[in-house]
């Protein structure tokens, strides 16, 4: 990555990483909890800057808002436990291992293309990226490539992602012993 | 939403709710249910009753926001279902933000008042109704003597683009929208442990620890 980060940019990483962190360290669960929906939503700004609206969207509504109410149910119907401290303990094994995982991590992103490059493998690739982006609206007639691909490229694999969201809702239902919904 | 229900108010609906559990028997000979919470010996901080019920406390501040915020969110959870031809979204996004509206209202004004009027027959229909419609879409390719989901022999003008709309609009996101409606109004009713699940919203288990309750209060 080239060292064209912008303030609000950096602001962001600095947030979304501290939110991480409070995340995995909170003690109380509800605190937890609240911090990841801000996680959510500091994930969804820099897809917005990182021109993936469509993702943006999704994060904001299913991480951010969603999930984060799900969760919260859940935890309303468990024991919430009295903490004095409001830090986890950090076991010095998995914090070995977690920041092993991080520096292998890190020491790949020096090697990605710089964001918007023309000349990365996802845009200079003609037969699969050059071809959408050439040809959906003679083929498909709509303006938003990424639905149009999702919609009529490969709308089977759609209508499976479908069916399992719907699958998901059933398998809650048996797993909960309830026959209806509401 | 977030605010701990720790308040006498908790106690009184969980009171109610053990009347309406009465039909499960001997619940009252259960042992009293030990809040487990592995690798910490800490004392609970609320007991195990006023946890299972899902508490609600009336807030006119949310209730008003609430009331300001839906319809605006509502109407751009439409919009980007509807536009997302042409400006990013679609229907899975548009679908989640129409069932964030739900949401929202449901933790503003109860979520059995919310039950009432989004009952399960509106659940089930748009889940499964959204996966006909876009099995049924694909398959008039198929009976046309083409392939599944090909667009192009939908009998209607521009039918590939319309096509497309159509499984967004009236396929994906009416299975979003319902299915986590659906695991909303499931994650709020609980486990049902009894023989015969039906439509009870309280938990039998949440009947039986009364001690903790007094000296929570």
């Amino acid at each position: 990555m080239s060292a064209t980060v912008t303030a609000i940019e950096a602001a962001l990483f600095v947030f979304v990483i501290a939110t991480a962190v409070v995340t995995a360290l909170a003690r109380d669960v509800l605190s937890s909890i609240i911090v990841f929906g801000a996680y959510s939503l500091g994930m969804a700004a820099l897809y917005t800057f990182y021109r993936a609206p469509d993702v943006a969207l999704t994060e904001a509504a299913i991480s951010a808002g969603v999930t984060t109410v799900l969760l919260l149910l859940t935890i309303a119907k468990t024991s919430r436990m009295n903490h004095e401290a409001v830090f986890e303990r950090v076991d010095p094994t998995a914090a070995l291992a977690v920041g092993g995982l991080c520096v292998v991590l890190l020491a790949t992103v020096t090697q990605m293309p710089t964001v918007g490059d023309p000349t990365a493998p996802v845009y200079a690739n003609p037969d699969v990226t050059g071809y959408y982006l050439e040809n959906t609206y003679a083929d498909t007639g709509v303006g938003n490539t990424v639905m149009a691909v999702l919609a009529s490229y490969r709308g089977f694999d759609t209508f499976g992602e479908a069916v399992v969201v719907f699958g998901a809702g059933i398998a809650t239902m048996l797993v909960l012993h309830r026959e209806v919904f509401s | 939403m977030s605010d701990t229900p720790g308040a006498g108010s908790d106690v009184d609906d969980a009171a109610a709710g053990s009347g309406d559990a009465s039909d499960a028997p001997d619940v009252s000979d259960r042992p009293p249910i030990e809040p487990t919470y592995s690798g910490h010996d800490d004392r609970p901080h609320l007991s195990q009753i006023q946890r299972q019920q899902t508490p609600y406390t009336e807030s006119q501040v949310i209730m008003s926001t609430v009331k300001v915020v839906a319809p605006f969110a509502l109407t751009f959870g439409l919009f980007v279902t509807f536009h997302g031809a042409d400006s990013p979204g679609g229907g899975f996004q548009g679908g989640a933000i129409a069932a964030a509206v739900v949401l929202m209202i449901a933790f503003a004004f109860g979520i059995d008042a919310t039950r009432e009027w989004f009952t399960n027959v509106v659940v089930v229909g748009l889940a499964v109704g959204g996966v006909l419609v876009f099995g049924g879409i694909g398959l008039v390719g198929l009976v046309d003597g083409g392939t599944f989901l090909e667009y192009a022999r939908l009998p209607i003008p521009h039918p590939v683009k319309y096509g497309m709309e159509g499984v967004e609009i009236l396929g994906i996101a009416p299975i979003v929208a319902g299915v986590l409606v659906g695991l909303f109004f499931l994650l709020a009713a609980g486990f049902d442990d009894r023989d015969g699940a039906g439509t009870e919203t309280e938990i039998a288990d949440a009947t039986t620890d009364d001690a903790t309750t007094e000296d929570d209060r």
